[in-house]
């Protein structure tokens, strides 16, 4: 695990470091007067301290070889990643329920590889549950897109 | 108004029909979330925030909200107990022995143990809270700037130190909850910092859209890495009530539980979960056989079931007395507080005694629809369980999403979501613990304003935080808790060093 935690710590310490530039320009004032970046380059300061107390911790070479992700468990996540980010950025195209609809079918099929059965009553049901619920019952309101 | 007047006020207030029905939803849907792995008390409490608006009563609502969290301390334990699997993580540790015991044919006396324990450290908690929380408050009052940035300082320095495996992976959370609350408008001037010149940063980020990306979504990536296998123990539950001898070996535990359960939730920075660790620990050191831990010793779930309910109720403490929210779930109660209008600090209790006194009333009125609950309708929580996982997981990106939307009906927010989804996966990923993150992100506005003010006062002398005398002893804690670890590594290396000695 070393390796990655020293991974890790160098981008917290960039973090800090790129932070406290900008801190800067935001206008750091002084001590008697502090500007509005003052605040956050004292805590960009820290963060980079820190990292690099925390990279310091982790110098040394691991017994063995340690892989982040073991053989294909990056899979699923990374589908769902995508599945998600995307049903996000169609929600106000395709309206809520459509949206979710779509998100049910394909998480279920992709990333679950639940039977097609499965697939479309989960589907239908969550929808008309979520409309009946969400919509009907507790009038949130809703992107409405193509459908209603 | 005394603590014995305070509370018959709360009763008369409690009781009412509205109250009591949302009461008994929030203990009901507690218990649900409690149950359901995946699905903690802080995001179902951040889903039904903006339902809240819609009740208009802050004491209805947050009635409902402190239902939710102490009900899912119940919950927590079935889970644990038939499935190995904790049902949120406070009862991580009930699952050592309450699935042993669950094997050799006793869920029913762990199941049984665990929600006595529960009521009974629930309701020591809610006794600690109406006695020390006025009080406390009319301390508080003495609090100036100063105070309260010395009371940050310490509250997640407690945060950084009590939850993770590393306290430099905790600090550097800490750092960068701190560092995403000053993105937006700087609250003296009103600059923009950090925005990268989008329009959906100048807001700030919301605490919600935060909270649900890295626990609700975060959680579900990670879970997704390996198939949900689980094996129910499906053998009839029958017995609940444990045996004379069970409630012998068990009630010192729920004493003990109980006591540190509530002195943890007291902490800023504490809270069930660590208590619930806590507690097994100690059970597992003072227990005369101490080798059937592991094995399904009884104390080992009377113990931390104990302390996770106590430390919910005592976490109210510090929050609704200093403003200082100790844990995530309660942080969503802090929020929720503040959209009611109601500013959580020492003056709630005085400017706001029905709020104050319903919602502690309630907590009593909870404990006992919580045991009628969990122990007569255990079976039908165990039906819930059958819901196999891989259904839940959409569903819980769906509500999130529909949480996160109808803040500000924006559809910005539930992709932000999404993206602290990932930021919240790889964390994990990297053992960093994200409760720390999300507290320091809470109580960065405070730290900064509080901070400029003392300042301001002080004419831009640091000294004011040492020279006060509140300030300096809740400051000289926080340094003493920077140097106790690094005395013992000194003193452990000169044992080391030392000719002959045992280490």
């Amino acid at each position: 695990m070393k390796k990655w935690e020293r991974i890790a710590a160098l981008v917290f310490f960039l973090i800090g470091l790129g932070a406290a530039w900008e801190a800067t320009n935001i206008g750091f004032g002084s001590f008697q007067t502090p500007g509005p970046g003052f605040y956050p380059f004292w805590l960009a300061v820290i963060l980079a301290v820190v990292s690099f107390i925390y990279f310091l911790n982790n110098l040394g070479k691991d017994s063995k070889v340690v892989a982040l992700w073991e053989k294909k468990t990056w899979v699923r996540p990374l589908l769902a990643i995508i599945l998600m980010l995307v049903y996000g950025l169609l929600l106000d195209r395709l309206g809520f329920l459509l949206d979710t609809f779509f998100l049910f079918l394909i998480w279920l099929t992709v990333i679950e590889r639940e039977k097609p059965l499965t697939v479309a009553l989960v589907s239908v049901l969550g929808t008309v549950v979520v409309y009946i619920l969400f919509v009907q019952f507790l009038q949130v309101q809703l992107p409405k897109g193509l459908l209603f | 108004m005394g603590a014995f007047e305070g509370l018959m006020h709360g009763f008369s207030l409690a009781i009412t029909p509205t109250n009591l029905l949302f009461a008994f939803l929030g203990t009901l849907l507690g218990t649900m979330v409690g149950v359901l792995p995946g699905l903690g008390p802080a995001a179902t409490i951040s889903l039904l925030l903006p339902l809240t608006y819609a009740l208009g009563s802050p004491v209805t609502s947050i009635i409902m909200l402190a239902g939710i969290y102490y009900g899912g301390m119940y919950g927590g334990s079935t889970t644990s107990i038939l499935l190995n699997i904790p049902g949120e993580s406070a009862s991580v540790v009930t699952c050592i022995d309450g699935y042993q015991m669950a094997k050799k044919g006793r869920a029913g006396a762990a199941l049984g143990i665990a929600a006595i324990g529960s009521f009974v450290a629930g309701t020591v908690g809610v006794i600690g809270l109406t006695c020390m929380a006025p009080p406390l408050s009319r301390f508080a009052l003495r609090f100036g700037p100063p105070e309260y940035f010395s009371l940050t300082i310490l509250g997640l320095m407690l945060a950084a130190y009590l939850t993770g495996k590393s306290i430099i992976k905790g600090i550097v959370m800490v750092i960068l909850g701190l560092f995403l609350a000053t993105i937006g408008l700087d609250p003296v001037r009103g600059n923009l910092r950090y925005t990268f010149g989008t329009l959906i940063l100048q807001d700030g980020l919301d605490f919600l859209t935060l909270g649900m990306g890295i626990f609700g979504i975060g959680e579900i990536l990670s879970n997704l890495e390996q198939k949900m296998k689980a094996e129910l123990v499906t053998t009839k539950i029958r017995n609940l009530w444990p045996t004379v001898k069970d409630f012998a070996a068990a009630k010192w535990a729920i004493v003990r539980g109980s006591l540190i359960g509530f002195f943890v939730g007291l902490l800023p920075g504490g809270g069930a979960v660590i208590a619930s660790m806590l507690s097994y620990a100690v059970e597992k050191k003072s227990a005369k056989h101490p080798e059937e831990f592991g094995e399904g010793a009884i104390q080992g779930v009377a113990g931390p079931e104990s302390a996770n309910n106590a430390a919910a109720s005592a976490s109210f403490i510090p929050m609704m007395t200093l403003g200082i929210p100790g844990n995530p779930a309660i942080a969503m109660i802090f929020a929720a507080l503040l959209i009611q209008g109601v500013i959580p600090g020492p003056l709630l209790i005085k400017e706001h005694p029905d709020l104050f006194w319903g919602v502690v009333a309630s907590m009593y009125i909870g404990n006992v629809m919580l045991i009628i609950l969990n122990l007569p309708l255990v079976g039908l929580w165990v039906q819930l369980l059958r819901i196999p996982y891989s259904i839940l997981a959409p569903v819980i990106v769906m509500i999130c999403s529909i949480g996160v939307y109808s803040m500000k009906y924006n559809s910005g927010d539930v992709v932000m979501m999404f993206i602290f989804g990932i930021v919240g996966y790889l964390l994990r990923k990297f053992d960093f613990d994200l409760g720390p993150l999300l507290l320091a992100f809470v109580l960065g506005k405070l730290m900064e304003s509080s901070l400029s003010q003392s300042l301001l006062i002080s004419k831009g002398d640091f000294s004011i935080f040492f020279t006060r005398p509140i300030s300096a002893t809740i400051l000289s804690f926080a340094a003493l808790m920077i140097l106790l670890p690094l005395i013992s590594k000194i003193v452990k290396g000169l044992w080391k060093k030392a000719p002959g000695a045992a280490v």
